[in-house]
């Protein structure tokens, strides 16, 4: 990895579903070991900013790069780019007719061309690092909901990315089990992880984040370090968002 | 009138014409001519044992190969049908609609006999395995659109996650989609196998040489050597062995499926 690019660039990106302009020039960076909280009001493009870094979502015009890479350049291997940036879903997307070792090591197997025993070791360390070393028999069904997120983590982990992108990962967990999964990710950027969080949990943004950016209508409004953001928010709609939400 | 007297009166009257409708059919009906014409056991001593050994086995046989072949090609074209390539859809979607809108029948008799001739080839063991692979080609399209269903419930989550593991098409498809798909299926592939143990009776068309007799072309055979209808109702008895059991499955797996959800 190359220490003087950043880890993840977005220049002038655009994003349309059909007439509608999701994203409107979308200028934002983040460096190697930061941790970016993106919050916004439902609709404002979070989570399409989001999936355009791994291109779940094909952006209309502009350039992404991930280490420097243009991944927005069709000659780019786009398979290769995801292997390298974990991914955590709001609803956890396990693959509920495998165990969750075999969740852990699929991708190792297919897409690092990993053994199976050096891909069940790898996965096996990263369950002990989510605290669940003892559920690797069962099926992804039989978890509670923050369990079956702390395995998408370790999912994601285990194909050693470089960063990890979280897409309102605890908006669909029963509150009381929101804790267990904000804590595995505060361990993670306490580790250095490299991590852009889409997310409501503005306390986790203030405790954990480097940065804080807030999105409306496609644009990004405001940003900056979150403690200041969100004590003294700048814009009036930044404002007006936070005193629904805090 | 009170309101459960009512009801008790039409309840009975429900089961007075039940019986009576029963009644006149028993009363109508030629017991002794129906006894010898299709309940004669030295007819069906004659039957015996081929309509196991030789009849009920190719039922059997032509059902495996047809649904075998039918997921095969019914695989190939679910994939096609959802294929990115335009011309893969077209294909897919074209042969989906023309084979399910024409009779099984017209097909397997075109088949039996117009691919020997447009090949030049001459099948061994008679028309059987032309007519064969028409059952397998309209098997193919049924079962194409249970497998493009199945696959189209997987939820998109699951694509979504397996990409983001860098995971190309190929195996996002077979190590993430289709095992979760086939799972969907299973009831209604197994209604399908069921109705291809009965089309397979349509494979008479091809005039079989004896050996290769299924349970309704042998059947019939025996009813015009023996005049006597008896060996239907045998068929008829071998056709319910075979298919009850599996359609107790169906019921068995759909409250399976039901209760997963």
């Amino acid at each position: 990895m190359t220490t003087n690019e950043p880890a993840i660039a977005v220049r002038d990106l655009h994003k349309y579903f059909g007439d509608n302009e999701v994203l409107k020039g979308i200028d934002f960076h983040v460096d190697n070991s930061e941790v970016v909280c993106v919050v916004g009001p439902s609709g404002s493009g979070k989570s399409t900013l989001l999936r355009c870094v791994n291109r779940l979502e094909e952006p209309t015009s502009g350039k992404i790069f991930v280490e420097g890479i243009d991944i927005t350049d069709p000659e780019v291997d786009v398979d290769d780019v995801r292997s390298r940036i974990g991914m955590v879903f709001q609803q956890f997307n396990l693959f509920p007719h495998l165990t969750v070792l075999r969740n852990l090591t699929i991708a190792q197997q297919r897409v690092r061309k990993r053994s199976k025993n050096e891909a069940a070791e790898i996965a096996r360390r990263n369950l002990e690092r989510v605290g669940l070393a003892d559920r690797e028999g069962a099926y992804p069904a039989h978890l509670s909901g923050g369990q079956q997120q702390r395995v998408a983590i370790a999912r994601a982990l285990s194909m050693e990315p470089d960063m990890m992108l979280f897409d309102e990962p605890t908006s669909a967990l029963d509150p009381e089990l929101v804790g267990e999964v904000l804590a595995t990710m505060k361990q993670l950027a306490t580790e250095g992880m490299t991590m852009m969080v889409v997310t409501h949990e503005m306390g986790f943004a203030r405790e954990v984040g480097h940065k804080l950016v807030f999105m409306d209508d496609g644009v990004i409004v405001e940003e900056g370090v979150p403690g200041e953001v969100l004590a003294a928010p700048q814009h009036e709609r930044t404002q007006a968002f936070l005193s629904k939400v805090l | 009138m009170k309101r459960s007297t009512k009801r008790r009166l039409v309840r009975g009257v429900f089961y007075a014409v039940f019986v009576a409708v029963v009644a006149a059919l028993v009363l109508a009906a030629d017991w002794v001519a129906i006894q010898e014409n299709f309940l004669d056991l030295s007819t069906l001593e004659e039957t015996w044992p081929a309509i196991v050994t030789i009849a009920a086995k190719n039922t059997v046989v032509y059902t495996i190969v047809a649904f075998v072949g039918g997921l095969v090609g019914g695989l190939l074209l679910a994939l096609m049908k959802l294929s990115p390539i335009a011309p893969y859809r077209w294909v897919a979607t074209g042969y989906i609609e023309f084979f399910r809108g024409l009779p099984a029948l017209l097909v397997i008799f075109a088949f039996a006999f117009a691919v020997p001739i447009a090949f030049q080839w001459q099948p061994p063991g008679g028309n059987t395995v032309p007519a064969l692979i028409g059952l397998i080609v309209v098997s193919a399209a049924y079962i194409a659109e249970t497998l493009r269903a199945g696959i189209q419930a997987v939820p998109k989550g699951q694509v979504e996650a397996a990409k983001s593991l860098g995971m190309n098409p190929l195996w996002t498809m077979v190590s993430v989609v289709l095992p979760q798909a086939f799972r969907i299926v299973i009831p209604p592939l197994t209604n399908e196998f069921v109705i291809i143990i009965k089309d397979t009776s349509l494979l008479f068309i091809a005039g079989m040489a004896i050996e290769s007799r299924e349970l309704t072309t042998f059947a019939r055979d025996a009813v015009s050597t023996t005049a006597n209808s008896t060996p239907l109702i045998a068929a008829a008895v071998m056709y319910l062995i075979i298919t009850l059991p599996l359609t107790r499955l169906v019921a068995r797996l759909e409250r399976r499926t039901q209760r997963a959800r």
